[in-house]
């Protein structure tokens, strides 16, 4: 093969992986990459009881609950949900005062994306992250097993863990940014 | 002369293997978790969530693929020259998030790299990027398949 061939084969090359990638990409949220369709089941998350380990991979990074040494902070949410949508500026406020005392962590935990009617994806979650401006670390779980272990009431379910890896809060719905301070404050003392 | 031509391709042959080694690891090691490498690049907040999609499946082959030409010399200066300007883009991209204050995850090696967008990430890849650019100032340098094209 001369020169000439050569580039021709390397140009072909990375048009190929161009094109798979897009083409696997228009399959991205029902077929590509693993969509939440498990059923939605209550967490046994208890004040007072060990908070079950979860790792996820975040917009910031991997977060593995067993290797954080910080209180954790976690909110399960769902991206349709209007409670979930407002909260997103009261965990914002929190995130700027305590993260460097606090892991943030909002994990979704549904299994049907903003419009209610189609499967939960990855792409959903990022959509929703960028539309309310969620400054926090944000993860995708297909497998809604954080929710299967945290889930309480209905969303957004927002649970403090301590350092020594005990639930320290849980409440559901809108929370006020004052009872969240409290809390974070009381696990912080 | 002979002497440090033959030094300079012998240092270009090095600088070769060692970036293009690593772009090859980075790539194989982000193969098969796009959904871990969609959340690190949706980190840095510079992208439409809807081009991180095909990027996240794309890039891990299009980094072992520039990581292979290199280490075999073929298209050695475009592949150097590719190189630097995606080392350059990464040093940008991690330079916005440290600046912008955004928890950004470096994403670099795959889903268990814990490592988080910093100064020295910022460093590292603009040292990367002047080490592409010395291949391309040098290439092909020796044990190349383009010195074996050009004899043909």
């Amino acid at each position: 093969m001369n020169q000439r061939q050569l580039a021709i084969v390397s140009v072909a090359i990375v048009a190929i992986i161009a094109i798979a990638a897009i083409v696997a990409y228009a399959w991205w949220p029902s077929h590509r990459l693993q969509t939440a369709s498990q059923p939605l089941a209550a967490g046994k998350a208890q004040v007072g009881q060990p908070a079950p380990d979860f790792v996820v991979s975040t917009t910031a990074g991997l977060f593995d609950l067993a290797k954080t040494d910080k209180p954790v902070f976690l909110e399960v949410f769902a991206t349709w949900c209007p409670h979930c949508q407002r909260e997103t500026a009261v965990v914002d406020r929190l995130y700027q005062k305590y993260k460097s005392e606090v892991n943030f962590v909002a994990v979704s935990g549904s299994d049907t994306a903003i419009d209610g009617t189609s499967p939960a994806s990855q792409l959903d979650v990022l959509n929703w992250e960028q539309r309310f401006n969620a400054q926090y670390p944000v993860a995708y779980d297909a497998t809604l097993g954080v929710a299967g272990s945290y889930l309480q009431g209905g969303f957004p379910t927002i649970v403090i863990i301590g350092k020594d890896k005990s639930i320290a809060y849980v409440n559901s719905g809108e929370v006020s940014y004052y009872d969240l301070a409290a809390a974070i404050q009381k696990t912080l003392r | 002369m002979g002497a440090t031509k033959g030094a300079m391709n012998a240092t270009v042959f090095v600088i070769r293997i060692v970036v293009g080694g690593l772009l090859v690891v980075a790539g194989s090691l982000k193969i098969g978790h796009p959904v871990e490498l969609a959340a690190a690049i949706a980190g840095f907040r510079l992208l439409a969530p809807l081009a991180i999609g095909p990027l996240a499946l794309a890039l891990p082959y299009l980094e072992v693929l520039l990581g292979g030409y290199l280490i075999v010399g073929l298209f050695a200066r475009v592949a150097a020259i590719v190189a630097c300007a995606q080392f350059v883009v990464y040093a940008a991209a991690v330079a916005s998030a440290v600046l912008r204050h955004i928890p950004a995850g470096c994403g670099c090696f795959g889903p268990n790299d814990s490592a988080v967008a910093d100064w020295p990430h910022v460093a590292f890849d603009l040292g990367l990027a002047l080490a592409s650019a010395f291949i391309a100032y040098g290439a092909p340098g020796a044990l190349a398949i383009d010195r074996k094209l050009r004899s043909v």
